[in-house]
C-alpha cells in the first residue's frame, strides 16, 4: 500500500502544527490508513513540498502548488474537523488509487 | 495546586500574576503590550519578546472561533523566551483579531492566551493540553465567566487535568 505522505504547517512548524499533525495522525490511523505525517514551518515549506502529497496548513501556504492544500483550523479549534478529516481520508484515498495501490 | 507540585505541567508556569481579567483593550496590541509586559516583569521572556509576538501577529494572525469564544493565542519564536509560561486574558468587550489561516477574516476574541515557549519539544505535551482548551465547551464557558484570577487559574488547570488521560 502506497504511503500518502502530508505535511501539516505553520508559522514555524513546531508547536501548531504539531498539535495538528498529531490530532491528525490518529485520525486516519482509526481508518486504518497508510499514511506519514510531518509538521513543517511555511519558510521551509518551498525546500520540503516535493516530498509531500498533501498539504494541511494553518497558515496561508505562500508556495506555489498544485499539491491539494487544506486548512487546518479545525483540526485546532474542533469546529468542522469531522468534515475535514473526511475531505483528507477520501483525498488520501484517492492518491492511493492513482498510485495503483 | 502549585505548579512545583504538578508534574504533569512539566515547569511550565500557570500563575495568576499572568493573568488579566475582564481587561478592556481596544486592539490586539493593546492586549498584547498587556501581557507581554506581566511576562517580561515576571522575568519569563526577554525585552525582545513583545515586539516579536507583535511582528508575528502581522504575518501569522492568531484568531480562532472556537465553538464557545473566540480566542487568539499569540506567540513567537522561542529564541525570545527564558522560562515557558502562559499568559491569560479575559476581555470585558471583544477584540477584533485576524483569524488564523485566513487572515482576511476576522474574529471576535473575548480570551487571549500568550503562549511563552523556550523550547517546543519540550514543552509540546503541556502545550497541546493547552490548546485542546479551544474544543472544551465547559472550560472556555468558565473562562469567559470568570470574575477572578483564581477562577481564570482554575479554568486552565482543571481543563489540563482533564487532558493528562488524553495527551501524554
Amino acid at each position: 500500500m502506497y504511503k500518502v505522505k502530508i505535511v501539516v504547517v505553520c508559522g514555524s512548524g513546531v508547536a501548531m502544527a504539531m498539535h495538528a499533525a498529531y490530532k491528525l495522525k490518529e485520525k486516519l490511523e482509526a481508518e486504518k490508513l497508510s499514511v506519514h505525517i510531518d509538521g513543517s514551518g511555511n519558510n521551509e515549506l518551498p525546500g520540503r513540498i516535493a516530498n509531500y502529497d498533501i498539504v494541511v496548513s494553518n497558515v496561508q501556504v505562500t508556495v506555489e502548488t498544485d499539491k491539494p492544500v487544506f486548512n487546518a483550523i479545525p483540526l485546532i479549534t474542533g469546529v468542522g474537523e469531522n468534515e475535514l478529516v473526511e475531505k483528507i481520508i477520501a483525498k488520501v484515498k484517492e492518491i492511493q488509487a492513482e498510485k495503483g495501490a | 495546586m502549585s505548579n512545583t507540585e504538578d508534574t504533569t505541567l512539566a515547569n511550565f508556569t500557570i500563575d495568576e500574576k499572568l493573568i488579566l481579567v475582564n481587561e478592556s483593550a481596544e486592539s490586539p496590541e493593546e492586549i498584547i503590550r498587556k501581557l507581554g509586559a506581566l511576562l517580561f516583569d515576571n522575568g519569563f521572556v526577554k525585552d525582545s519578546y513583545t515586539q516579536a509576538v507583535l511582528d508575528r501577529e502581522q504575518v501569522y494572525p492568531t484568531g480562532l472561533q472556537a465553538r464557545m469564544a473566540g480566542v487568539a493565542i499569540p506567540h513567537t519564536d522561542t529564541e525570545h523566551v527564558l522560562k515557558p509560561a502562559i499568559a491569560i486574558a479575559t476581555l470585558s468587550k471583544p477584540i477584533t483579531f485576524q483569524m488564523m489561516a485566513t487572515p482576511e477574516e476576522k474574529v471576535q476574541v473575548e480570551i487571549v492566551i500568550m503562549l511563552a515557549v523556550h523550547d517546543a519539544k519540550l514543552v509540546i505535551p503541556v502545550l497541546r493540553k493547552v490548546i485542546f482548551i479551544l474544543e472544551n465547551d465547559e472550560a472556555l464557558v468558565a473562562m469567559k465567566n470568570a470574575t477572578t484570577k483564581t477562577e481564570v487559574k482554575m479554568a486552565m488547570l482543571k481543563h489540563i487535568e482533564s487532558m493528562n488521560k488524553k495527551v501524554k
